[in-house]
């Protein structure tokens, strides 16, 4: 049996880099502590806050959620809202808002769940079946990805958030690092910053990772110590893509050589520091998109040009030439 | 012997052992004890504890399903 480093109990955890054991109440302690020096590292809070955690059902932004709820009990200002994008993926969607909404009545939480099919007019099984038949190039994730942003934001400013926690850990974070040096995407490396912006948008809600330096498998651990380990149902549209792939390649090198990850997760920080004000590197002004309103890289927004694209809205004629310049796929009209 | 099983039932190992450290029974049927959480007759415990004869290892997935 292996013993607490701490106390006579039984352990949970051990730490490979620091060689310590953990029992139950010492491993709470320190995931409590790890997480609080993100928060105050970061400067990701302030003493007044209405923080907008998101929440997808899984294991990962329910302990978020548990353990942000918990803290704001000690910090007065602070007001906490769940907001769960519900895409309409059946099969997968529908199971996991029965886990988040067990959870949130349980924390006695405020919440909202935004659906695609209410802020975009159709679900994204219906938007994949569209996109076949239109013939448009772009995988699920591609449009889940840029909705569920695009809402994210847009509800989260609507219900008076200052601030949208996500539950990206540390093992996200590398990977996703990983992946983008790969494709040579320098730009997407800045905006694994645990703190994105501030962008100077009206409309930007400023978004923060307060696991960025937590590793998944503690995570997971504070989920199943407090009950929040919900079904495994998997994603029917989750690819087994390169990021599996380099997943177990980071994982095989943490178990022989333990610390791995916490070096690349400094390899990163180093990187965006070398990067931010590197005039080569063209990350432009955030622009307001001229259809929607909301913040965008360009004068139409992805998930508008995806709308457009899908046929779902119109393109006005004043920014045909714009759309063109975007490479927009205009359809026809009847 | 020892079984051992994912959460959601979708794989099962008997390993025909008397005893052994968990991280070396997972390292022998291709598991990495870096994704998975593991569950010993009940109990959370470490990859570093021993499973002896008659153990049931209950492994929690650390990966997202999406």
């Amino acid at each position: 049996m292996v013993k607490c480093s701490f106390c006579e109990r039984e352990a949970v955890y051990i730490n490979r880099v620091n060689g310590k054991a953990y029992c139950r109440k010492h491993f709470l302690e320190y995931f409590d502590r790890k997480v609080r020096r993100t928060i105050r590292k970061y400067k990701m809070f302030g003493r007044k806050e209405h923080i907008i955690v998101a929440v997808s059902g899984g294991k990962d932004s329910l302990s978020l959620l548990h353990y942000l709820v918990k803290l704001s009990k000690r910090v007065p200002g602070w007001k906490i809202t769940a907001l769960l994008i519900d895409e309409g993926i059946r099969g997968y969607r529908d199971i996991t808002i029965k886990d988040f909404l067990r959870v949130a009545e349980e924390l006695g939480v405020d919440y909202k769940i935004a659906g695609f099919k209410e802020y975009i007019g159709y679900s994204l099984d219906e938007i994949v079946l569209m996109g076949k038949k239109r013939g448009l190039p772009y995988l699920p994730c591609s449009y889940c990805g840029v909705f569920r942003r695009y809402l994210l934001n847009k509800v989260a400013r609507e219900l008076g958030g200052t601030v949208l926690a996500t539950a990206h850990n540390l093992d996200d974070v590398i990977q996703t690092y990983v992946m983008n040096i790969i494709n040579n995407s320098w730009d997407k490396i800045i905006r694994l910053a645990p703190v994105s912006g501030p962008i100077d948008h009206p409309k930007f809600v400023k978004r923060v990772k307060p696991f960025y330096e937590i590793l998944e498998k503690e995570t997971t651990l504070y989920s199943i110590i407090n009950g929040l380990y919900p079904k495994f149902v998997e994603c029917p549209y989750a690819p087994f893509n390169i990021r599996w792939s380099i997943r177990r390649m980071i994982n095989e090198l943490e178990e022989k050589y333990p610390g791995t990850k916490y070096s690349l997760l400094r390899s990163l920080l180093s990187i965006i520091d070398l990067l931010k004000n590197n005039p080569k590197l063209n990350i432009g002004e955030i622009k307001t998109c001229r259809i929607c309103g909301e913040p965008s890289a360009h004068e139409i927004c992805r998930a508008c040009i995806y709308r457009i694209e899908l046929g779902i809205i119109e393109l006005p004629d004043e920014l045909r030439e714009i759309a063109e310049k975007l490479r927009i796929r205009i359809p026809e009209k009847p | 012997m020892i079984t051992i099983r994912l959460v959601d039932g979708s794989k099962k190992w008997s390993i025909p052992r008397d005893r052994g450290r968990i991280r070396e029974l997972l390292n022998n049927i291709g598991l990495l004890s870096e994704e998975y959480i593991i569950i010993r007759n009940s109990k959370v415990v470490t990859p570093e504890d021993e499973a002896v004869d008659g153990d049931e290892i209950i492994l929690y997935p650390v990966v997202s399903g999406g």
